[in-house]
């Protein structure tokens, strides 16, 4: 799956050119949406969120599930 | 070169109509006279941008009545050029475009047969020509075919006014409703058209009447007024309205100005409607770099015109109410001479 074109800006509003639609980044989100963009997968991204929030792997992946069924509910994969 | 435009749609009311933000477009380069319908419509008083104002007869009158008003108007400003931006309008100038251009107005509008070509009506077999999708639509003309309407498509359903308003029906009893409320107003047929889901978004363009889109500029829609109109809005890059657009114009060899009424859903793009005019927001266009109305106009004159499709995404269109102070004596002239 890709993620499509999203520009973050300073205020981590994500905007989608094509749609007109923005999205509020909060917290972590905006880590995660880097991280696809990057093209890291899943597990990658729970990795090093993991680490990076100091919170246990488990919980984390589940997050991340979570927050990419969002995203395939908003469309925002193409 | 044209120096002398005429045009009408001076209503800026929470119901906007398209004239004033063309004739922004336009009040750097030309001469600008205002066609108002009632003393009421706001942009009659607005002395920094009209250089005179003539109260006109309504279409339903016809074009004799038309045809001696422009006279009286020509020969008062020698007026080159008329851009109409009513539908209701529409299809006097169009059809006597020739007429006006013996008269020493031009126009640059569509034929009848491509502007009847995007008739709500016929737009099923337009958007099969044009390869895309468009909500199943029924055309109606009483109550008894209504029930049949809505049995085929089931609830919710879109009761439309061939030319204006358009209502969503979750029952019988509101589409009946619907039914009567907009023919009272402007008679039969009617509509009736399946709901879609998605989200709208619109794209305002310009064909040169030999097949090619000149300029467009595509938005979405985020607030809306009561009555749909934009109130805040955002410019979007969509490659599958812009194509939309482009096969429009291609095959319509459209000439004029044009907006594009389409739902984005999971399943692609569906075409809603396609006005034959520069929509209320084309200000919009012209503020970000891509003036609609100047390069009609210059299209008018005869001259050569640069496609200008390239604009940012991501600018913002804020609409907002504003007012100014004038003369009553303005207004009782405008009544009693007609002119002001």
């Amino acid at each position: 799956m890709q993620l499509k074109q999203l520009m973050i800006d300073e205020n981590n509003i994500a905007f989608d050119p094509s749609m007109g639609n923005s999205y509020q980044l909060g917290g972590s989100a905006k880590d995660i949406f880097e991280l696809i963009q990057d093209g890291k997968d899943k597990e990658e991204i729970s990795q090093i969120i993991s680490k990076k929030y100091n919170v246990s792997l488990e919980d984390v992946y589940i997050d991340i599930n979570d927050f990419f069924t969002k995203l395939k509910l908003y469309g925002l994969f193409q | 070169m044209i120096k002398n435009i005429a045009l009408s749609g001076l209503n800026a009311t929470d119901n906007p109509a398209p004239g004033y933000p063309v004739a922004k477009s336009l009040k750097e380069d030309y001469s600008l006279i205002g066609l108002s319908y009632d003393p009421n419509e706001p942009a009659d008083y607005f002395e920094n941008i009209f250089q005179k104002i003539y109260l006109m007869p309504y279409p339903s009158l016809g074009f004799n009545e038309l045809k001696t008003r422009l006279e009286t108007i020509k020969r008062d400003t020698d007026i080159e050029l008329i851009i109409p931006n009513l539908d209701a309008e529409l299809p006097l100038y169009i059809k006597y475009q020739e007429e006006l251009e013996q008269m020493g107005i031009k126009t640059f509008l569509p034929t009848m047969e491509h502007f009847e070509l995007r008739d709500k009506s016929q737009l099923t077999n337009l958007s099969k020509k044009l390869n895309i999708k468009h909500p199943k639509t029924i055309e109606v003309s009483s109550v008894k075919e209504l029930e049949e309407a809505c049995e085929e498509l089931s609830f919710p359903v879109m009761v439309k006014g061939n030319y204006y308003k358009a209502y969503k029906a979750h029952n019988i009893k509101s589409a009946i409703e619907y039914f009567y409320k907009i023919s009272s107003e402007w008679g039969f047929p009617l509509l009736v058209q399946e709901t879609i889901e998605g989200e709208e978004i619109n794209l305002v363009g310009l064909g040169d009447g030999k097949g090619h889109l000149v300029g467009a500029v595509s938005i979405k829609k985020l607030t809306t007024t009561e009555l749909g109109k934009i109130w805040t809005g955002i410019t979007i890059e969509h490659k599958e309205l812009m194509q939309t657009a482009k096969d429009f114009v291609e095959q319509t060899n459209w000439r004029g100005a044009f907006e594009l009424e389409c739902m984005a859903c999971q399943d692609g793009l569906y075409i809603i409607e396609i006005n034959p005019r520069f929509p209320a927001w084309v200000y919009f266009a012209t503020a970000v770099g891509v003036n609609l109305p100047q390069m009609l106009v210059k299209l008018a004159s005869g001259e050569d015109v640069k496609e200008n499709i390239d604009f940012p995404d991501g600018k913002l269109y804020v609409r907002y109410t504003d007012e100014f102070i004038t003369d009553f004596s303005k207004f009782s002239k405008l009544i009693t001479t007609k002119e002001l």
